[in-house]
């Protein structure tokens, strides 16, 4: 089979993994050095395909034979997809030839689990190693970790790679024993355990590194690292029952336990051949919008995941999950901007956490106006019931929540033509 | 010198760049001259320029260095300061230099949330940089290198069209990049060659690296991983979550004329909206021949998989 066969069906078949992400890496610089490539921590989207997704690494599969039948998955055993594999030399070419012509910033490599895990592992640990050390290739490298792989590989996947995930895909026991039956939570949590533990230590060795410079420039003279960019896991939404609540408590216990990066939601993708007991249409990517966006304030807000969703059920379609905190909470607002703590002011629907920290930073020079939100380029309509300043107090201030909730989400007033 | 009588005489003041505007500016606030007595002009000349010195400074400026420690500013101010000054104004829009010389000034006067974003002119300053930060970030993403291997050696060039003064950012981050390989970067203003050890950049592009860059762009289908690529670019693309709108947020359509894969988007677009959208597998690879595989046994020491079907 050419290359570019293999290329356009083991693309294809690496697509339902939504992360793309190529940040958190150190700096590396390849200025006047052999090799190729940078980081410097912040991703880089080189491209966006008409579904929104940026397109920041090259992300393929090794192979998508694959012993497992995970139900939800299109390279399943049983599924009649068409199969390739790539040679590791393959992996490598595309990866540089892509590199150098600036379409990617490095390499997402997962495989199907052939042969068994700890030969699937290694050949992508190959792939991996030859770019690090034949190409001293210095952008980006994400592995996908097999959870059921000798703990010796996934310490020298970590050398190679700038982030290692293993995925969740299934928040809950039994939808896992249903839909992916070779699939064990146990030895995911004990994988994800074990990579923690390395990189907390990696992360110990550069902060003394940090403190104690070591003189000589020589990186073998520096504490080794292990996945500098963390790790992060994927659960899929829509696949199976579990509702929004599991899946926020879940990610909420992935980000306290096991200190993940990140937790990336993948609405389910209808695949050909779907197999019974799947849902025939997709769930509205709405849904997985919302949780996004819960995500995100589990991560930086610090809101809690049963502040959001404080009983079963799944996240509101429409409105926003600040927006619904606030309206459960009347009695926390109005907030008064001159004088609130930045934790309260950043539950302020309509604030984001830099306009946060711009407030801060103005109201130790001046008091805070109106006039200053308009500037700031605030959600004016969202954040006015909620928030005083020095010249303005919020007229709906007493108007309950579900009249507050119907003027903030009644559709715009079309103009008249022509009245 | 006499700063009470001659601050109020109107002046004329030329800057090509960041560093002599900061220069004029440093005199032009030593002599305490108020921001509406100062013409700013955009580029060099050198005849206008003596009207624009207060009669003191006939002198070379080294003379007076003494007295610049008497304007400070704060270095992120200064990075706020040279950062928007990258920004192109554009029809409407406030000229740089008497913007940022009515802020530093206002900062010299104690006015310390003149560079605030809430304040009228640090909106318009931190919304410039903010543009330009953007505009980086495009031409590390968006622009795409050709590969060329001639008599000349293997060498990669580029024609990247900036909507700000950017150049220089690029130029940086490429060279971390490339590391030893050799590229070359024009743009309709000016252009950088990297030799694999320095920078070198011409005002305005030299014709030749233009030609160079353009060239390269229309002959890219010579290239066999050019096909490679666009071939990768479509079979990543979920047909299942076709999503306009988001896409061109992302990457505004100005780009997609010099991208490599910029022309496959709108086929991609339709083909989704009709009846691609169905699954997200690329139609081409469903049409092949499949093969679905006999339940195998995990060659480790975990018990086999119970066989489910």
């Amino acid at each position: 089979m050419e290359l570019i066969d293999k290329l356009s069906i083991l693309a294809d078949a690496a697509k339902y993994d939504a992360s793309c992400a190529s940040s958190g890496a150190p700096k590396r610089s390849s200025r006047g050095k052999a090799g190729l490539g940078s980081s410097d921590g912040m991703g880089i989207c080189h491209s966006f395909t008409p579904d929104g997704r940026c397109v920041s690494l090259l992300k393929v599969l090794l192979t998508n034979f694959c012993l497992f039948d995970c139900q939800y998955c299109v390279n399943r055993r049983s599924s009649n997809v068409p199969r390739a594999r790539f040679t590791p030399e393959e992996v490598v070419r595309l990866t540089l030839s892509f590199y150098r012509r600036n379409t990617i910033s490095g390499l997402f490599l997962s495989s199907g689990i052939i042969r068994s895990s700890d030969y699937t592992m290694e050949q992508m640990i190959q792939v991996a190693r030859s770019l690090r050390e034949t190409h001293q290739f210095r952008g980006y490298i994400h592995l996908k970790a097999i959870p059921e792989a000798d703990p010796k590989l996934l310490e020298e996947a970590g050398r190679y790679a700038d982030r290692l995930s293993a995925n969740i895909e299934l928040p809950t026991l039994t939808s896992l024993k249903t839909l992916a039956p070779e699939k064990e939570l146990g030895t995911i949590h004990s994988a994800m355990g074990h990579m923690r533990q390395r990189i907390d230590a990696a992360n110990d060795d550069a902060r003394q590194d940090a403190r104690h410079p070591v003189r000589s420039n020589n990186p073998k003279r520096q504490a080794p690292r292990y996945a500098p960019g963390g790790q992060s896991t994927q659960m899929i939404v829509g696949a199976d029952a579990t509702d929004d609540r599991t899946i926020l408590q879940s990610a909420q216990h992935l980000y306290r336990d096991f200190r993940l990066k990140r937790v990336y939601y993948s609405a389910f993708s209808p695949i050909p051949e779907r197999p019974a007991g799947l849902p025939q249409a997709a769930p509205p990517l709405l849904r997985e919008h919302r949780l996004y966006q819960a995500d995100f304030l589990i991560r930086s807000y610090g809101f809690q995941a049963e502040e959001l969703l404080n009983a079963p059920g799944n996240l509101d379609l429409e409105i926003d999950p600040k927006l619904a905190w606030a309206l459960a909470h009347r009695n926390d607002f109005p907030v008064d901007l001159n004088r609130a703590e930045p934790a309260m002011i950043a539950r302020v629907p309509g604030i984001g956490l830099r306009s946060v920290q711009r407030l801060i930073d103005l109201r130790r020079l001046r008091r805070i106006r109106y006039q200053d939100l308009v500037a700031l380029r605030c959600r004016l309509d969202t954040m006015r019931p909620f928030v005083i300043t020095q010249d303005y107090r919020p007229a709906d201030a007493n108007l309950d929540s579900t009249r507050l909730r119907q003027s903030l989400t009644a559709p715009q007033p079309a103009q008249m033509a022509l009245w | 010198m006499n700063p009470d009588s001659s601050s109020m005489a109107p002046r004329i003041a030329h800057a090509r760049d960041f560093d002599e505007w900061r220069e004029r500016a440093r005199r032009l606030l030593m002599a305490g001259v108020p921001p509406p007595n100062v013409t700013w002009r955009d580029g060099d000349d050198s005849h206008d320029d003596l009207f624009s010195s207060p009669p003191a400074s006939v002198k070379p400026p080294s003379s007076r260095e003494p007295s610049s420690t008497s304007i400070r500013i704060g270095r992120e101010q200064l990075a706020l300061l040279r950062n928007a000054a990258r920004y192109r104004s554009g029809k409407g829009e406030q000229a740089r230099w008497p913007l940022l010389y009515r802020v530093l000034w206002r900062w010299v006067q104690g006015d310390a949330a003149a560079t605030h974003p809430a304040d009228a002119d640090g909106r318009v300053l931190h919304q410039r940089w903010h543009a330009v930060k953007r505009e980086a970030h495009h031409m590390h993403a968006f622009l795409r290198f050709h590969r060329r291997d001639d008599a000349l050696g293997e060498r990669y060039v580029a024609w990247f069209e900036p909507a700000h003064d950017v150049l220089d950012l690029g130029a940086e981050h490429f060279a971390d990049r490339m590391g030893g390989s050799p590229w070359l970067i024009a743009t309709p203003e000016g252009g950088v060659h990297w030799n694999g050890s320095t920078l070198d950049y011409r005002f305005p592009c030299p014709a030749a690296w233009t030609t160079e860059a353009r060239t390269a762009a229309e002959r890219a289908n010579a290239d066999e991983d050019h096909a490679l690529w666009r071939t990768y670019f479509v079979s990543t693309f979920n047909p299942a979550r076709l999503n306009h709108k988001v896409m061109t947020q992302h990457m505004p359509q100005r780009f997609w004329r010099h991208l490599s894969e910029g022309d496959l988007i709108p086929s991609m677009e339709a083909k989704a909206r009709h009846g691609g959208q169905r699954l997200a597998q690329e139609s081409s690879v469903g049409q092949r021949k499949g093969k679905a595989l006999p339940p195998g046994r995990l060659a480790s020491h975990r018990p086999p998989p119970a066989s489910d079907d």
